[in-house]
């Protein structure tokens, strides 16, 4: 398998490198089809959301290239200070120029192989969403794990959380405290990094109606999801979507249902 | 015929138990090594463990929602006489997980 830490072309987006962890997992026998990019969820990572939860080696058994990115502040990416670094627009960005730098073109009738596909989870599918959105001409499907159609983290009340995080004052607000609670057990979390990266998000909010996809979209999730009461949303914005619920599974689980990754790699294929 | 169990491995971070969400194998099956076995959920994250060698599944400990301790029977496989003694000491083919370091280069600054 072959599969590198950091990309061997370095570009800066806007002159400064992101310092982000890009990693591609080549097929033993790859599929006339284009390569797919991961982006994962908030608070979790590439070894996280895509390696101990089987997705890398199910894809490469489809025969799948795979390009990975641990977002800003997360996994074993950068961390950088600046809470621009963490605004969704300059990660789009910079998901752009790494698809473009391992090899990923625009869409070309003639070549199978062109174009790009994406499987995002939670925060990862909002990106994906106008990732897709705005790169018609790159992106060839999309798969939405686990989507909102408000965004938790542009409510998320960040003076609570570091009130919480300075002296232990409770915090009052349910999804605050709940996300807080998950990026605490997230192993080798930057909690700092990652209430840059809320600061951020809380100013440029997802509006799924501002930039809708026109890709095929597959939209998963867990049933148990409490996310997933905003799916029909997300889902009349996009009528030709196909939409999955998988029994039983909630937000955490549904990640690693075989059901999930069954139902995208026959998606993408 | 030799039995081997595998008990349910070190997750690492401190976790000492996890709950099986789901079986992606049955008793009587024939599996390889690497075969995605079961899915099973922690405090921190939900993954899939791939199957430490290839073999017969005799007996699966655990339904869906049940809880199993690191260290407790999970699977257990059944493997020809010959091939038994030598498992647990052939070196694995597998490169050693890589970790990447990011490590500050002084002479820079």
């Amino acid at each position: 398998m072959g599969r590198h830490a950091g990309s061997p072309v370095h570009h800066t987006v806007e002159g400064t490198d992101p310092g982000l962890n890009v990693q591609t997992h080549e097929p033993e026998s790859p599929a006339p089809l284009p390569p797919v990019l991961l982006i994962h969820g908030f608070a979790s990572s590439v070894a996280l959301n895509w390696e101990q939860s089987g997705w890398i080696p199910a894809l490469l058994d489809a025969g799948r290239r795979v390009i990975a990115v641990d977002l800003p502040g997360h996994g074993l990416s950068a961390a950088p200070e600046d809470v621009d670094s963490y605004s969704p627009s300059r990660i789009r960005a910079d998901l752009l120029q790494i698809a473009f730098d391992e090899g990923a073109r625009p869409l070309d009738p003639a070549r199978p192989e062109s174009g790009l596909d994406v499987i995002g989870y939670s925060l990862g599918s909002r990106l994906a969403w106008e990732f897709g959105a705005t790169q018609p001409a790159l992106v060839r499907r999309l798969v939405l794990g686990g989507p909102s159609s408000r965004d938790p983290l542009a409510e998320f009340d960040l003076a609570a959380a570091q009130r919480f995080l300075a002296d232990g004052t409770p915090i009052d607000d349910e999804s605050t405290a709940n996300l807080v609670a998950m990026a605490l057990a997230s192993p080798n979390s930057d909690m700092y990094a990652l209430l840059s990266l809320v600061e951020a998000i809380k100013e440029e909010p997802f509006d799924a109606a501002e930039a809708v996809p026109q890709q095929p979209i597959l939209i998963v999730a867990g049933e148990k999801d409490e996310r997933a009461a905003g799916l029909e949303a997300l889902h009349s914005l996009v009528p030709s979507a196909q939409l999955m619920l998988i029994p039983g599974r909630n937000h955490v689980n549904a990640v690693t249902a075989r059901a999930f990754k069954q139902a995208a790699i026959e998606f993408l294929s | 015929m030799a039995e081997i169990p595998f008990p349910l491995p070190d997750l690492g971070e401190g976790l000492i138990e996890a709950t099986v969400l789901e079986w992606l194998v049955g008793e009587g099956d024939q599996v390889e090594r690497n075969q995605p076995l079961v899915e099973v959920e922690t405090t921190k994250s939900a993954l899939e463990l791939p199957s430490p060698q290839s073999g017969k599944v005799l007996k699966l400990h655990g339904a869906p929602g049940d809880v199993i301790k690191v260290g407790e029977p999970l699977i257990v496989f059944e493997v020809p006489d010959d091939t038994a003694g030598i498992v647990g000491t052939v070196p694995s083919e597998e490169a050693p997980k890589r970790r990447v370091r990011l490590s500050a280069n002084l002479d820079d600054d």
